[in-house]
């Protein structure tokens, strides 16, 4: 009697649990509705390695096992200490971006699409994603790899825990990676752009990744960028300031001046600009750009201002100087009642004059 | 108690140790920063990163707990972005960390065994979707 009951309640738990995980597939049923036009109908990308996953460590295993396929030398162990919590058995999903960038890789997460996801593994990056294995309120979190997938059988292929090669049902996967909210990312060789990259989140994975790597590396990051989207004003910024950290003015000048031209109202490319002119000892030019930054950054009160302030100070600080040693030579100075030089017509007629614009000031042997 | 007032003293000391970081700061070179293209306001500005010192405080702590010796968590704080650190702070024991947590019982593993066989969970390596063809 008591043992029915209990069958009884065993499966209306069973059947309520069916009701409430979701049975529906929609982007299984869409992909395979439509299949897009420019996705292989299969792949699998056998050249992945392959990390057994020690107890509750799928986090580091994944995340060694996309590393090693990009470029990197590293164990799972050596990720321990970067990514598992030991009180939660488990890794974050931002400790395993940020993994990714310590190890001077782009950490970028994909749309919450398995059409996505596909269309990277086709481009041959294999993809981390987050599943949770168990049910919602029963959850069992995992880390595993997308290497390849069967349009045709419905199935996708995973480097997962202690499978090399494990093969799921599309619904399946979806049941299961839904419920981290679709959650995937990729590592990748700094330089390289995601196929499904979107202009904000590529931009965004950059300026992540830039201080974990030198600025050689950062110059490859922001001139793949440019390639793909010639106008972003953060990746003029992001190359030219590579360049100046390199010592390249000259290269630096130039992506400024683009970045100045395109984005006519940006006031960091105008100060960058000036400064770059400063170091160049080309101050009249530099005068000019950074009063051109200093009244767009007040115009839109933006973080720009003080340092743009500061950039026209001491460019002012540098010419008065000069100025001052050049008119005990020439006798011709003028100076306004706050202080600041007319350095700009006249600057540019010596410069002119001279044929060798910004030496000019110091040509006059009173710099310094 | 102790820990509170350990933790207050701790926010004290980082706001002003920040308020005599910010005329420092302003002597070195007048290059500005590609992340700085975003930022809209000096005020929001301001205002976000004292919020966000914060709450990299309370992530360094909540990893401590998590069994992370002080100088590994202060690495791993150090390789968030402002907003990672926003996603995690405060509920650093609720996120999914992917796992593979074993620790299933009886009555669960029996549900758990059905629904892995429907193909909607897959917990157990030895099952085989009926999904499958």
């Amino acid at each position: 009697m008591n043992a029915t009951k209990n069958a009884r309640l065993q499966v209306g738990v069973l059947f309520l649990i069916i009701l409430l995980c979701g049975c529906a597939t929609p982007q299984t049923q869409k992909i395979l509705q439509a299949i897009p036009e420019n996705l292989p109908a299969q792949i699998e990308l056998t050249d992945v390695p392959f990390y057994p996953q020690e107890t509750y460590q799928c986090g580091p295993a994944a995340l060694a096992t996309a590393l090693n396929f990009s470029g990197a030398r590293i164990t799972p162990s050596d990720l321990i200490a970067q990514v598992y919590l030991p009180a939660r058995e488990g890794s974050l999903q931002v400790e395993m971006l940020a993994a990714t960038r310590r190890n001077g890789f782009l950490a970028y997460e994909i749309a919450p699409k398995l059409e996505d996801l596909l269309v990277e593994v086709a481009a041959g990056t294999p993809v981390v994603v987050l599943q949770n294995l168990g049910l919602s309120w029963l959850p069992k979190w995992h880390y595993a790899v997308v290497v390849g997938y069967d349009l045709p059988r419905q199935e996708i292929i995973l480097r997962s825990g202690l499978t090399q090669r494990q093969v799921l049902p599309f619904t399946t996967f979806e049941h299961t990676w839904a419920r981290s909210a679709h959650w995937a990312m990729l590592v990748l060789p700094a330089g390289n752009v995601p196929r499904t990259a979107t202009e904000a989140g590529y931009i965004k994975a950059a300026l992540a990744l830039e201080k974990n790597i030198t600025s050689e590396e950062a110059i490859d990051v922001y001139q793949a960028a440019l390639k793909k989207w010639p106008e972003n004003l953060t990746a003029h910024i992001g190359l030219g300031n590579a360049f100046y950290a390199q010592n390249d003015k000259a290269l630096a000048e130039n992506i400024f001046r683009q970045a100045t031209l395109k984005h006519p109202q940006s006031a960091i490319a105008f100060n960058n600009l000036a400064q770059t002119l400063f170091d160049d000892r080309r101050y009249v030019e530099a005068n000019s750009a950074a009063t051109q930054a200093v009244s767009l950054a007040q115009a839109d009160g933006g973080e720009a201002l003080s340092s743009a302030q500061q950039t026209l100070q001491q460019i002012n600080k540098k010419m008065l100087r000069a100025d001052l040693c050049q008119s005990t030579l020439s006798g011709t100075v003028s100076i306004s009642r706050k202080g600041r030089i007319r350095a700009n017509k006249r600057g540019q007629s010596i410069s002119k004059s001279r044929g060798a614009p910004g030496k000019t000031l110091d040509n006059a042997g009173c710099a310094e | 108690m102790n820990q509170n007032f350990i933790r207050t003293t701790g926010r004290i000391l980082i706001l002003s140790m920040l308020s005599l970081g910010l005329p420092l700061q302003s002597v070195q070179a007048a290059i500005i920063g590609a992340d700085k293209v975003t930022v809209s306001t000096q005020g929001q500005f301001d205002r976000e990163r004292i919020r966000n010192i914060i709450e990299r405080e309370d992530v360094r702590s909540a990893l401590e707990k998590q069994g992370i010796d002080a100088r590994t968590a202060h690495a791993r704080v150090d390789a968030l972005t402002d907003e990672e650190v926003q996603r995690v702070a405060g509920k650093l024991d609720q996120l999914p960390a992917g796992g593979d947590v074993l620790g299933v019982l009886l009555t669960v593993f029996v549900v758990l065994l059905v629904t892995d066989i429907l193909g909607f969970t897959k917990v157990f390596p030895f099952t085989r979707s009926i999904q499958a063809r």
